[in-house]
């Protein structure tokens, strides 16, 4: 303690001064109390001794009359007298040294008065020494000097005045004064040594007091500094735990922003813990924190586990880092691809004690590759199909120039032949080649979606029904063809043709995949799609639609054979058995007509394809296309025919002409143009649409400009977006497509002519 | 104008001589003695009181209601007690002749019949203390078998004051030296036994001894 208090005020001085401040505060204490003592004490004793004056003499006689006894009189005035003053000393002066010598003197005098009042009794004369004991309690050896002084000099003017009233003798010595001083001195002597010793007792009790309280300021210093120190931790600490929350928070939102998730395993307690994005990853609740690692592997999809496993184990054996690719089952059965890495973390022997590793979700970046695969392969089957299309319109450019001349030079044949000519045969066989040539060119134009369109309004119950016969007989007698339509099935807009070649197309395909017969169902249904759907990363947007499905009980489809069935020359038929454009076509169709093509398949459990069509929402009534015919009307109108191809021009011109129509020829459009200069107004310009220079619809700007009555018929092969937006022909165009038959050519030409506005009457 | 300190000497100046003269008043009254009759010195044979004849004879005059004869009546005891029955005692107590109910019997009364072998004389309107010279409360005579004044004088020191002092000394020695060629006399402190100037009205007997 010593130690401590000597480091805290460094020397003995402070203890010292403190405990003379102590031991002089404790003493004045001590003096004020013992004057406020006396001041009480004075002022009994001095109510008892008036009490004990009229108890014990009230009067003094003479005879048979008495007066007040002086005794009375002392007692009161005497008596307050003497009390008075020191009483007054300590009420208004306490702790003064006068104000204790004045109490001192007084009660001796009090004690003399006293004695005098109880007439010398020796029993009174032990107020003196009790009076002494209590002034003792000042612990100031001179108010005793004092007391006794005043009874010594009492003693000694009474031994030599008044000898016999303190010694019961006439006459007395002077040294008997000493005797009676003696006893007083005798008890001073004790009272002095009780008061050195009271005081050096107060002395120490200053002095244990001043090194408790340098202690306890010292302690208290500590404390104080301790508790600033702590505050500055706590603040220091607090203000950690708010970086570290906020560091955690941020660790979190980055973990869940990234789908990066963090995990331990402690190896020798088998315990594995998590953050919250690990938790969130692998669907964990909070109360699975802790759990085994094999309880983890149960969220792991169970053909990944062992894998996953082998690939922990080994990293374990050989303390390496490792990555992992897993797939998780969550609890609603959503799958989870997750790329896991993790750490060994070993001891000094070498043993792993704990793993620690990260799990981040890929699950968006693996779609976004598949989609991007996907897209690649779009964009890679686009590009082929651009290609394709590319080849097939300038095969079907040429081509159908060819197939033109080819069909129209052969029914001119066929006309002028006898039905009994031997060459009729050969000429009908060219003819049916050359329709199916234009037919293969027309399925080529179909899948590049480059084919002309002119859809009318369908409705597809109508155009199954037509076509029942024909499938029936197509089909075969092992299969059974089932129609299950909706009744009020809403209308489409389609070409006609091109719908009859889809469903062609496909039954053929479904006959073909049920070999030893079953059935074959062609259903049409109104169907209503409330959320936007994707197949094939082709979208339907929400809305009516009309879908015609097609299924057959056959052999059904792989995935792999589905992944490639709508591309061009893919077949499963074999050699010789298929063209690989059939579905092609089918898709080219309906996708080019604004809808979309989906196949359900399972090997051995057939197959469905359902066609959706936008549902027309007002029903509408169009005329019949009118079937084809070989009439061929005529007329006197001057026509314009402009054709790069010589021998279609040739061959057209003589059809018309033959027609009785006035023909004009131009091999080009800078041609057309210029006769249209020099000649006068035609009635009709036939223009084909691919040329070189310029193009048929620039022709048919130009001529708007010259003449915008002018009826402008477009012939071609195909129009390469030319004349048609998506294969559809712009409105207020005439189309007639390549090849065509010349019947075909002078019932299309009349068809314009004869829609031409009436002219104004001169 | 004074200092406080000034004020405070001066204070305590005036007030130690007051108690200085307060106390030397009072010690004055303690030895203030009182007066003292011609005391005969042969027996004046008083009525009721008859001289031992074979011993001394003490006769101590009391005022009832004198509260300093209570040291006297202490120091009789006392007395008493030391000369071991060597001498015949009475205390006379004055009683005024129209006694008002309170004069006999009081605590004087009670502690001179307390003492052993006091004999309590009652004395009506102070005439066996005029035979004697006694005038004040506590005045003691002592004469001897033969009639002869021995002693005459208080016992005590001063008024009311017990203790030591010279004439119970005197009668003490007397007692026990039987030297009786000298009178022993000693100052008497106490109230007045007799109403102020009032008349002898006894006649004093001489001693047939």
């Amino acid at each position: 303690m010593h130690q401590v208090i000597a480091t805290v005020r460094g020397t003995e001085n402070y203890i010292t001064t403190r405990r003379d401040e102590l031991f002089q505060e404790q003493q004045q204490n001590i003096i004020e109390h013992t004057d406020w003592l006396f001041a009480r004490l004075m002022t009994l004793q001095w109510l008892a001794g008036v009490i004990a004056t009229f108890l014990l003499s009230p009067r003094s006689w003479s005879g048979t009359e008495s007066t007040v006894h002086p005794h009375v009189w002392a007692a009161l005035l005497l008596g307050s007298a003497i009390t008075g003053g020191p009483v007054l000393l300590a009420v208004t002066q306490p702790g003064k040294i006068l104000t204790r010598h004045a109490i001192a003197v007084g009660q001796m005098c009090m004690s003399a008065l006293l004695i005098h009042l109880t007439g010398g009794r020796i029993e009174t004369h032990f107020h003196i020494f009790g009076s002494l004991a209590i002034l003792a309690f000042y612990r100031d050896w001179k108010v005793l000097i004092s007391a006794t002084g005043v009874v010594y000099l009492d003693h000694l003017l009474r031994g030599m005045f008044w000898p016999q009233s303190v010694y019961g003798v006439l006459t007395a010595p002077m040294w008997r004064s000493l005797e009676h001083g003696g006893w007083v001195v005798f008890e001073v002597a004790f009272l002095l040594i009780s008061i050195r010793k009271s005081l050096s007792e107060m002395s120490n009790v200053a002095e244990r007091q001043a090194k408790l309280e340098a202690l306890n300021e010292n302690i208290e210093r500590a404390v104080a500094e301790r508790t600033t120190e702590l505050t500055r931790e706590n603040t220091e600490r607090r203000q950690a735990e708010a970086r570290l929350q906020h560091s955690q928070a941020q660790l979190a939102q980055a973990q869940q922003i990234a789908h990066v998730g963090s995990w331990e395993w402690d190896i020798a307690a088998d315990l594995v813990t998590w953050s919250d994005e690990t938790a969130r990853l692998y669907g964990q609740s909070a109360a699975d924190v802790g759990s085994p690692m094999e309880k983890c592997f149960r969220r792991l999809h169970p053909d990944d586990v062992a894998r996953s496993r082998s690939v922990m184990e080994q990293a374990m054996r050989e303390l390496k880092p490792f990555e992992c690719e897993h797939r998780v089952l969550l609890p609603d059965g959503t799958e989870r691809i997750l790329h896991g890495r993790g750490e060994i973390i070993a001891d000094e022997n070498g043993k792993p004690v704990r793993m620690i590793g990260t799990a981040q979700d890929i699950t968006a970046a693996r779609k976004t590759a598949e989609a991007l695969r996907r897209s690649d392969e779009q964009l890679r089957q686009a590009q082929k199909m651009e290609a394709v299309g590319r080849l097939a319109g300038g095969v079907a450019h040429d081509f159908n120039n060819l197939l033109t001349v080819v069909t129209g030079y052969s029914e001119f044949l066929l006309l002028r032949l006898e039905e009994k000519s031997p060459l009729r045969r050969e000429a009908e066989e060219i003819q049916r080649a050359a329709e199916r040539a234009a037919a293969l060119t027309r399925q080529l134009l179909a899948f590049s979606r480059k084919q002309v369109l002119q859809p009318r309004v369908l409705d597809l119950n109508e155009v199954v029904s037509g076509m029942e016969k024909m499938l029936v007989r197509l089909i075969g007698e092992d299969i059974e063809l089932r129609s299950v339509f909706e009744g009020d099935l809403g209308q489409v807009r389609a070409d006609h043709g091109q719908i009859e070649q889809v469903i062609l197309n496909l039954v053929v395909n479904a006959r073909d995949a049920m070999p030893r017969g079953g059935k074959l169902t062609i259903q049409t249904a109104n169907v209503f799609l409330d959320q936007k759907t994707v197949f094939r990363n082709r979208g339907l947007e929400i809305g009516d639609y009309v879908m015609l499905a097609i299924s057959d009980t056959g052999v059904g489809m792989t995935d792999e054979v589905k992944a490639h069935l709508f591309e061009p020359f893919f077949s499963t038929k074999g050699v010789g058995k298929g063209t690989g454009l059939g579905l092609a076509t089918c898709y080219g169709i309906v996708c080019q007509s604004e809808g979309d093509i989906r196949v359900y398949s399972e090997p051995g459990s057939g197959t469905t394809f359902k066609i959706y069509l936008p549902r027309l929402m007002e029903r509408t009534i169009e005329t019949a296309a009118p079937k084809p015919s070989n009439e061929m009307p005529r007329g006197t109108e001057s026509i314009l025919m402009v054709e790069d191809d010589a021998a279609v021009r040739k061959l057209a011109s003589a059809v018309l002409s033959r027609c009785g129509y006035r023909i004009h020829e131009a091999g080009n459009a800078v041609e057309a143009l210029a006769l249209i200069e020099r000649h006068p107004p035609f009635d009709l310009v036939i223009t084909d649409v691919v040329m070189p220079q310029m193009s048929g619809k620039e022709l048919h700007t130009e001529i708007m400009k010259r003449m915008p009555t002018v009826q402008v018929l477009f012939i071609s092969g195909y129009t390469d977006d030319a004349l048609a937006h998506h294969g559809v022909l712009d409105e207020g165009l005439s189309f007639l497509e390549k090849p065509f038959s010349p019947a075909r050519l002078a019932q299309k030409v009349r068809t314009v002519l004869d829609t031409r506005p009436a002219a104004p009457a001169l | 104008m004074p200092t406080w300190r000034a004020r405070f000497f001066l204070f305590s100046l005036v007030w130690l001589l007051t108690i200085a003269g307060g106390l030397i008043g009072l010690a004055r009254y303690e030895q203030d003695a009182g007066s003292i009759g011609k005391t005969p010195a042969q027996w004046p044979a008083p009525p009721g009181i008859a001289l031992d004849p074979s011993r001394p004879t003490l006769l101590m005059f009391a005022h009832p209601k004198c509260p300093c004869t209570r040291a006297s009546m202490e120091e009789l005891n006392r007395l008493l007690a030391r000369s071991l029955g060597m001498v015949t005692p009475h205390v006379v107590f004055f009683k005024p002749e129209k006694d008002v109910g309170d004069w006999a019997g009081g605590a004087l009364w009670e502690s001179a019949k307390a003492i052993p072998s006091v004999i309590v004389d009652t004395d009506t309107d102070g005439a066996k203390a005029r035979l004697f010279g006694a005038e004040t409360s506590g005045y003691v005579v002592v004469y001897d078998p033969h009639c002869k004044l021995l002693f005459h004088g208080g016992i005590t020191a001063g008024r009311g004051h017990a203790g030591d002092n010279a004439g119970e000394s005197a009668i003490l020695s007397l007692l026990t030296t039987h030297d009786t060629t000298a009178v022993g006399e000693s100052r008497v402190f106490g109230c007045a036994l007799l109403n102020p100037h009032q008349p002898s009205p006894v006649q004093v007997t001489a001693c047939t001894k």
